[in-house]
């Protein structure tokens, strides 16, 4: 044994008895620390532990940046948060690649060729900003404000504040688009019109039973890791059941007590089915039957329990588990059984998510879901579906005398085509805009967005980009070179996440409200410039100074003006901690069940609606006088909901469920006056996909998903990710394959009405029948040499992996060939409803 | 080691000088490390695992590890006819074998298993490259690295254990999947689940005697396939041949 074995010999344990709390008896420490800590294997030492926010998805947790000799070599989970629980997924710990990105842009750049040419110049900041200061300053001076437009893609919290709340505003236009149409605005929109607010979170820690629409929540979710490890907890410790419907088996299918494959975009009949089941053998009593006094399930809003329970057996009635058999292929006693079980499981939570909703009549869907929930008395309860709850910050507002807003009415879709845009329409703004009808913006900026890549019928979305008669200047404001930063005129080079100072707010799945801050975890590299920052720039030099210099500013501001947070110890507190919660905060249920007191209702303007029974205070709302605002009532009174106060139920007034977007009383709706205004059914209602109805023998459903390693289009540039999944075979049924002459790894043609790809066939019974489903993710065609092979030829950093890429298929991108189709309620996406038609090779 | 502070594996070497140097400091301690001794092993709960690679790119940032070359991993295991398809996780790593075939067909003593802690190591300075340790490894946990050309592997996150800290996977498994602890003492929690649940280690008939035990995995492969049963077993690795 040499000497150096001698050495190691000792190393560890006698280490560990240096630092850490031992058992005396085994010579070790008592239990091993997870998080809060790391240390360098080379050279020992601490790295240096920064306490941050993620990006790299929505979810947006707590995290730990370590950092050594001044470089961001790892991220963990942060120990403190009450939301992670310390833990953190792959695609936020492979955020130290977004920082070290080789090919990540460092300067400001102007293009010198054709737009989309790929030929730029290296502009400073102040030619940069000088430009669009200039333009943007002049398109105000003549009071055209809104052909300034600004594309934002993930814009929240802070940042949201500032450049949208603060600068935009301040500037003054309204020509202010989003993405959530490609994401999940019919789920956003079906919720509004039921219970008010938007987001539903599920209490996995109490539930008992778990009936999952079309959620991939262990892969993929907007709360994706505060959920997963709570669900996977509720699985294994206290073996609750989870049933999960989906036409693909996802790792959540896969977890699940039970799979039950579906028919793409036939889950609303599955729960109007069981809803009827739960009517008709009368599971809603109890819990169910009690909510009920909350809901409103017929026109008039002063119905008897007892007259919502005949008008619920009466519409539900035809919407039989055989019928929705016959629709869906899930066999009619499966739905019953799981109807059954749903009903007598207490508590249960019933989830949904984008294979529930991204369809024609997708906001159906989810108010059918909210409905189901209701029946069974499973809304805002301890283990149900809640009313989300999140950090409310207060902020500094900038200029007081901010000018009215002015906006193109190209962010809802074309006329007549989507009812109740309530998230904007954002997939058909490239359309609107080749369209021209509503103007065109002269300005067109986009910020953390992919328009080329992110929606629908890419080819199309190019097409207009690149033409300059269409869009005179575009601005791309993003830290990497992507398929639409190709295309812009001058391109900011934004601060990544780790570079930048917010505030974050996000849902808290067990409903004791998170402040948590983002901080700079390393110095921004090259000449990159947090965007906010920019905004404070940009409105000194057209004349509106928006009152402080920077976000660090603003958060800083933010952390005195919020009380909670001023008395946890402000912004040093939260620059040392990153995270705060208070520990005496109870779980938040049942919020609608509270009174409202006498006084409330005695408040200059409130006034008593009769046909809805809210009571609600004109003042907030357009009407211009006490009069007005009683002859034309609460329902058609523009904005009234703004002044909504309290609803009468009996004789007692309830906070009720608040209205946010949309005229709904404070009932949780089953009936929807205002989808009946608009020509739909009042009560959620089924109705066929007509591009399914019209499918002909061999066309089959392409359905999308996406992947644990991978948020939509912003991480294949991590090279930890990209290594793990870099290409996305399209998975078919065995028995559909065959019935085309399909074998496994074949190449095969993917033909819509927008096109055809050509990618390899995975044959894999973990999938419908009928359906192809093929992941986003994939196919970049630019995004630096981990995601497209490609290096952009900007980035100077040194990364030896660079040279070891061993993948060589990038995969294909299926928004090539799905068209941009709005939901006609919500105006969402129909991701899932694409009808193709496979052939091999 | 006058001068030898050059390159990574020498930096490494440091760290055994340092741990040496420790020695004395905890010298009641080392009188009583030799008995009982510890054997440092690892539970995964596969009912707790969700497939999310957290630990692989855990591992991937802990130690810088190259691209193309993998410490720790996650397989994906999918079988069954349409609808009763099921899909398991098993996460990969160095087993720490109690008679590791790796350290026998080591020309130099670089690989061997450390008395104290069972925990099987390279030594960079020794190991000269020759890839015997590669290919005897029935686990196929082992690479050459490139920069160095020094053999690599999963050593429990030593450098995190040896301060109080659980290995870097362990940290970042979302669903809690992973128990790390001293294999013979029977109160630490290892022990405990090991004790109370059914348990397997991988490739049991070859006779590695790995400390690391799994809780309801799939161990299905060729011999399924060969049954002629739909049987997918999937990893991200570069090697897509499963050892």
């Amino acid at each position: 044994m040499s000497n150096r074995r001698e050495f190691l010999k000792f190393g560890a344990a006698s280490a560990a008895l240096a630092v850490a709390g031992t058992d005396a008896k085994a010579k070790k420490p008592a239990q091993f620390k997870k998080g809060g800590m790391d240390f360098s294997p080379e050279t020992q030492k601490a790295r240096q532990a920064v306490p941050t926010a993620c990006w790299q998805c929505v979810t947006r947790c707590p995290v730990i940046g370590y950092v050594e000799n001044g470089r961001l070599v790892k991220i963990g989970g942060q120990p403190e948060s009450i939301r992670t629980g310390g833990h953190l997924c792959a695609k936020g710990q492979a955020g130290v690649n977004q920082v070290n990105d080789p090919d990540r842009l460092l300067h400001p750049l102007r293009r010198v060729g054709k737009r989309g040419e790929g030929k730029w110049k290296r502009i400073s900041w102040d030619e940069a900003i000088s430009e669009i200061a200039g333009r943007l300053k002049k398109l105000r001076d003549e009071g055209h404000p809104e052909k300034f437009m600004f594309h934002y893609g993930r814009m929240k919290g802070s940042s949201s504040k500032l450049i949208k709340s603060v600068f935009l505003a301040s500037y003054g236009t309204g020509t202010i688009g989003n993405h959530t149409a490609i994401c999940e605005s019919s789920k956003w929109t079906g919720q509004e019109l039921t219970w008010g607010k938007h987001y539903d979170n599920w209490d996995f820690d109490k539930t008992k039973y778990v009936l999952n629409f079309g959620s991939n929540c262990l892969e993929a979710h907007t709360n994706h890791t505060p959920v997963a490890y709570r669900l996977t907890t509720a699985l294994v410790d206290r073996q609750i059941k989870m049933v999960t419907f989906d036409p693909r088996l996802s790792n959540t299918a896969a977890k699940s007590s039970e799979w039950v494959p579906i028919k793409p975009g036939t889950d609303l009949a599955v729960v109007l089915a069981m809803c009827n089941v739960i009517m008709a053998e009368e599971l809603y009593r109890g819990e169910g039957e009690a909510f009920l006094k909350f809901c409103k399930v017929t026109e008039g809003a002063d119905a008897t329990t007892e007259e919502k329970i005949n008008a619920l057996k009466k519409h539900l009635a035809q919407y039989t588990p055989e019928w929705a058999a016959g629709i869906s292929g899930v066999q009619a006693d499966k739905i019953r059984e799981i109807a059954r079980e749903l009903a007598t499981s207490k508590p249960a939570c019933v989830v949904s998510y984008r294979g529930a909703v991204t369809h024609y009549y997708g906001s159906e869907a989810e108010r059918a879901i909210q409905m189901l929930a209701a029946i069974t008395g499973n809304i805002d309860n301890p283990g149900g579906r809640c009313l989300a709850v999140g950090a409310k910050w207060k902020y500094p507002h900038g200029p007081k005398n901010k000018p009215k807003t002015k906006k193109l009415k190209i962010l809802d879709g074309f006329n007549g085509t989507v009812s109740l845009p309530t998230h904007h329409v954002s997939h058909q703004v490239l359309s609107m805009i080749k369209d021209g009808s509503h103007g065109r913006p002269d300005v067109y900026m986009w910020y953390c967005y992919q328009p080329v890549y992110s929606n629908g019928d890419c080819k199309e979305n190019i097409a207009i980009l690149k033409d300059e008669s269409l869009l005179p200047f575009t601005v791309a404001v993003s830290p990497f070179y992507d398929e639409s930063s190709e295309l812009a005129d001058i391109i900011l080079p934004d601060a990544t996440y780790l570079e930048r100072w917010d505030w974050e707010d996000m849902v808290s799945p067990n409903q004791v409200p998170e402040y948590y801050i983002r901080q700079p975890v390393v110095k921004p590299l090259g000449e990159v410039r947090d965007f906010a920052d920019v905004c404070c720039e940009l409105a000194e030099r057209m004349g509106f100074p928006l009152g402080f210099k920077s976000k660090e500013e603003f958060v800083n501001q933010s952390c005195a003006m919020t009380p909670a947070v001023k008395a946890a110890g402000g912004f040093e507190y939260m620059k040392e901690h990153g995270v705060w919660h208070d520990p005496k905060a109870r779980p938040k249920y049942y919020s609608y069940k509270k009174e409202v007191s006498p006084a409330a209702l005695q408040v200059d303007g409130v006034i008593f609606d009769e046909a809805t029974g809210v009571y609600w205070n004109w003042h907030k709302s357009k009407a211009k006088s006490a009069g007005e605002a009683g002859s034309t009532g609460y329902t058609r009174t523009k904005k009234s909901y703004k002044g909504y106060v309290g609803q009468k139920i009996g004789d007692k007034v309830y906070v009720g469920f608040k209205p946010d977007k949309v005229n709904k009383s404070g009932y949780f709706e089953f009936y929807s006056h205002i989808m009946e205004e608009k020509g739909f059914a009042p009560l959620p209602s089924y109705k066929p996909i007509p591009e399914h109805v019209a499918m002909k023998p061999g066309e089959l459903i392409l359905t999308t998903y996406k992947v644990n390693v991978q948020t939509h289009s912003r991480t294949q540039n991590s090279k930890w990710l990209s290594e793990i999944y870099h290409n996305n075979p399209a998975w078919i049924n065995p028995e559909t394959a065959a019935s085309l002459g399909i074998g496994e790894g074949d190449k095969i043609k993917v033909r819509s009405e927008k096109g055809t790809i050509e990618i390899s066939a995975r044959v894999t019974p973990a999938v419908a029948p009928g359906v192809i489903a093929i992941s986003f993710h994939c196919g970049h065609w630019q995004y630096g040499r981990y995601a497209s092979g490609e290096k952009t030829g900007f980035g100077d950093l040194h990364d030896p992996d660079g040279a070891r890429i061993w993948w060589t298929d990038k995969g294909v991108h299926p928004n090539w060939i799905i068209p941009n189709k709005p939901d006609p309620i919500s105006g969402v996406q129909r991701w899932m409803d694409t009808v193709v038609t496979v052939t091999k090779v | 080691m006058p001068g030898d502070t050059r390159t990574a594996s020498i930096s490494r070497r440091d760290f055994l000088k340092a741990s040496a140097a420790a020695v004395p400091v905890a010298a009641t301690a080392n009188a009583a490390v030799a008995d009982p001794k510890i054997q440092y092993g690892m539970l995964i709960d596969i009912r707790r695992c969700i497939g999310c690679h957290g630990c692989s790119v855990a591992c991937k940032a802990e130690f810088e590890v190259p691209l193309g070359a993998t410490r720790s991993w996650v397989e994906y295991v999918e079988r069954g006819a349409y609808p009763d398809v099921r899909r398991s996780f098993l996460p990969r790593l160095c087993n720490q074998c109690s008679n590791p075939y790796c350290v026998p067909v080591c020309p130099t003593g670089a690989t061997y298993k450390r008395d104290e802690d069972g925990i099987v190591i390279i030594d960079p300075e020794i190991c000269i490259g020759c890839g015997n340790c590669i290919l005897a490894c029935p686990y196929d946990v082992r690479f050459l690295n490139p920069d160095t050309g020094v053999a690599e592997k999963c050593d429990f996150c030593i450098h995190r254990v040896s301060k109080g800290l659980a290995p870097a996977c362990v940290e970042a498994c979302i669903g809690n999947a992973r128990i790390f602890g001293d294999l013979n003492d029977p109160d630490s929690e290892i022990s405990r689940q090991i004790a109370t649940h059914p348990v397997s280690v991988l490739r049991q008939g070859v006779g590695t005697e790995p400390n690391v035990y799994y809780i309801d995995a799939d161990h299905a492969g060729e011999r399924e396939r060969e049954q002629g049963q739909y049987i997918r077993i999937t990893t991200h690795r570069k090697q897509q041949e499963r050892r």
